[in-house]
């Protein structure tokens, strides 16, 4: 045989072995008898807020799902790591879940300032990443083909949305904005800001606070100064509540609104009585609905974490941790009984208004990773109790 | 008329700080030690009423008094079981002994008490007065007032007292208060109730201003700032201290920007150490050496 003809030759044994052989597909995490998940979120630190909740909820939805029988003959495992709020501990103890514990999947992280500096290393994983909680756009902007996200709202589109409602709904022409200082705060302000001048306004004023600021008195000065009709407050629930506080005790009679993270369980009483009117946005029903699956869910959880009801959860994080896992188990369904990672993203990317009973529809597709994309309104009444205002805004 | 108000919540603000401040500098004159975990100390007591009032519906000043109890029989625990065995150790030991008792009660809260902020009562109804365009709420006119009382009656105890008198000779000469019969670790546990009584009593102030999380301790940052411009000895240095870094940080967040007031009153702080060491109210020290 000489040259030409062996390389023929090898050329053509090539071509058929590529074409014969099907593509590679990952089961990594995956047997007969199980699926293994991974939990990666915030369990210690400040941001326990959300990651608690998120694993809590998680867990309730695999383990109601085991008892139904699991999915496709697969009982549901899952390994848990707290990142501790850090994000060097998030990268540590995601590839821990991924070469070491050898996941299908994960869950997480659960936090902005821990998620954003892992986006490289969830991208460059390949394993799919389903993010229940945090908001930071980075990760769906421009897409990941591993990292999808459901049950919140993303920054940039809230800060959008509520622009919208101000300015569209309310009719307000002078907004402020109270934000906080971190990538959180100037993510949505930024987007608030640009939204407005889009419709032809901007902020009367834009003041930041730290998180672990405790008075805020000369931001406050600041935004009575510029007269506001309303001041959207970005930033987490305490800081929120000082801020919703000292606007009312100097004076400012303004709508005031607070983003997603003001929607925690405790928020009308930490404020007091001078939060009556006060809104915020929510991602979904409130967990104290009585609209029968959040109810169920309601009770379930109450059931299984008496030490968490006690605390008067569910909280906002624990439902959008619940509707994540019930997003997995559902792309588990349709990918069917020989699921791979691919076949399972590919089955998250026909999600067309899928509804886990407790979160926002989830609209996912080949060329959109972001599941939710409405934003509700919900008001604090004279009884310091929450309620959702009629009618869902859409975001852009 | 802003310039007022900024008064008017400046010096409540900082009346907060130099509540933390005097415990602090309490426990620092009484024992030599520096306690990192103070600011969780304050949290805890203010937990033990949550948890007294929504798992043991306890009434709401019930709950108070009993906080204010344990939490004296807390800090007697933390000297007889950490800082007194510690007392002859290097000072870094016992500062991150003091650092392990505070992120322990942080941690330990968020577990067993979640994450989460929970609401506290306000110990006399929050309402707003409105004198002449400047803006008062209850909230700090009380935690002016019980400031000021706390400090004035701590200052007269040291100053008056016999007891007082014995404790400032333990501190300033543990062997010579020995030999004319004081106990100095008598005198180091009760330093410690005492200074665990004030966190009790700036919980209640706190808590329902601060918003209660396991993370209200943090404001203990500002408590040593507030110790270190008072001098870090004296007890009325502290509540001044504490003062002029709130009306520092509020009158640079409104004229210069909000963004940079911490930056301005670490910078006063930064100028107090390098140019006045003693700070406003303490004394040089000389050492023979």
């Amino acid at each position: 045989m000489n040259l030409r003809t062996f390389l023929k030759t090898a050329l053509a044994g090539s071509l058929a072995l590529a074409t014969a052989l099907p593509a590679y597909a990952d089961s990594t995490g995956i047997t007969p008898t199980s699926i293994k998940i991974g939990f990666i979120g915030s369990l210690t630190g400040p941001a326990a807020i959300w990651g608690s909740g998120n694993l809590a909820g998680a867990v309730l939805a695999f383990e109601q799902q085991n008892e139904a029988g699991g999915i496709n003959g697969r009982k549901f495992e899952w390994v848990s790591i707290d990142d501790e709020s850090s994000a060097p501990k998030g990268i540590a103890g995601f590839n821990k879940l991924v070469q070491t514990e050898q996941v299908f999947a994960v869950i997480g992280p659960s936090a902005s300032a821990v998620g954003v500096p892992m986006k490289s290393v969830l991208a460059s994983s390949g394993v799919p990443v389903i993010i229940p909680s945090f908001s930071s756009p980075d990760m769906t902007e421009p897409l990941i083909k591993n990292v999808f996200r459901t049950g919140t709202l993303n920054d940039r589109m809230q800060g959008r949305a509520i622009a919208d409602y101000l300015v569209q709904i309310l009719k307000l022409d002078r907004v402020a904005i109270m934000r906080q200082s971190d990538q959180y705060g100037a993510t949505g302000a930024g987007a608030i800001t640009d939204r407005l001048k889009e419709l032809g306004k901007a902020p009367v004023a834009v003041e930041t606070f730290n998180a672990s600021d405790t008075d805020l008195t000369s931001q406050v000065l600041h935004l009575r100064g510029a007269d506001p009709q309303a001041i959207v407050i970005y930033g987490y629930p305490a800081p929120s509540a000082i801020a919703t506080r000292q606007i009312r005790e100097l004076g400012i009679k303004s709508e005031i609104i607070g983003s997603s993270a003001t929607s925690n369980q405790n928020y009308p009483e930490m404020v007091g009585k001078v939060g009556i009117g006060v809104k915020f946005v929510a991602v979904g029903d409130l967990p104290e609905s009585d609209d029968k699956p959040m109810a169920d869910f309601r009770a379930a959880f109450q059931k299984r974490y008496p030490d968490l009801a006690r605390q008067g959860r569910p909280a906002t994080s624990d439902v959008t941790g619940y509707g994540a896992a019930k997003n997995v188990i559902e792309a588990l369904r349709r990918a069917g009984k020989d699921v791979t990672r691919e076949n399972f993203m590919a089955a998250l990317e026909t999600f067309d208004g899928y509804s886990s009973g407790v979160t926002m529809p989830t609209y996912l597709s080949p060329t959109r990773h972001e599941g939710n994309s409405q934003m509700r309104i919900a008001i604090i009444t004279p009884e310091l109790t929450r309620e959702i205002l009629p009618g869902a805004i859409d975001a852009k | 008329m802003d310039i007022l108000q900024i008064v008017a919540n400046g010096v409540p603000a900082g009346m907060m700080y130099g509540l933390v401040a005097l415990g602090i500098v309490l426990i620092h004159n009484g024992t030599n030690v520096v306690h990192f975990g103070y600011g969780e100390q304050i949290t805890l007591s203010a937990y033990i009423v949550v948890v007294l009032q929504v798992i043991f519906h306890v009434p709401f000043w019930l709950a108070c008094l009993v906080s204010i109890v344990l939490s004296a029989l807390f800090g007697l625990a933390i000297y007889l079981g950490i800082l007194g065995p510690l007392r002859r150790t290097p000072l870094i030991v016992q500062i991150i002994a003091t650092l392990a008792i505070g992120l322990g009660i942080r941690e330990g809260l968020r577990a067993f008490m979640g994450p989460d902020p929970w609401p506290f009562p306000a110990i006399v109804a929050n309402k707003v007065y409105d004198v002449h365009g400047v803006f008062i709420t209850t909230a700090n006119i009380v935690v002016v007032t019980v400031s000021i009382a706390i400090a004035a009656l701590l200052f007269l105890f040291f100053r008056l007292s016999r007891y007082g008198h014995a404790i400032l000779a333990a501190c300033e000469s543990p062997r010579g208060a020995s030999i004319v019969g004081i106990s100095v670790k008598q005198v180091s546990a009760a330093i410690w109730v005492l200074a665990s009584v004030l966190a009790a009593v700036a919980a209640l102030l706190m808590a329902p201003v601060l918003t209660l999380s396991p993370d209200m301790g943090l404001i203990a940052i500002k408590g040593f700032c507030a110790a270190i411009l008072g001098g870090f000895v004296s007890l009325p240095g502290a509540i001044v201290g504490g003062v002029l870094l709130g009306l520092i940080e509020t009158a640079a967040g409104y004229y210069i920007s909000t963004a940079t007031k911490d930056m301005v009153a670490y910078g006063a702080l930064i100028a107090m150490v390098i140019f006045m060491p003693q700070g406003l109210l303490g004394k040089r020290q000389i050492k023979k050496v």
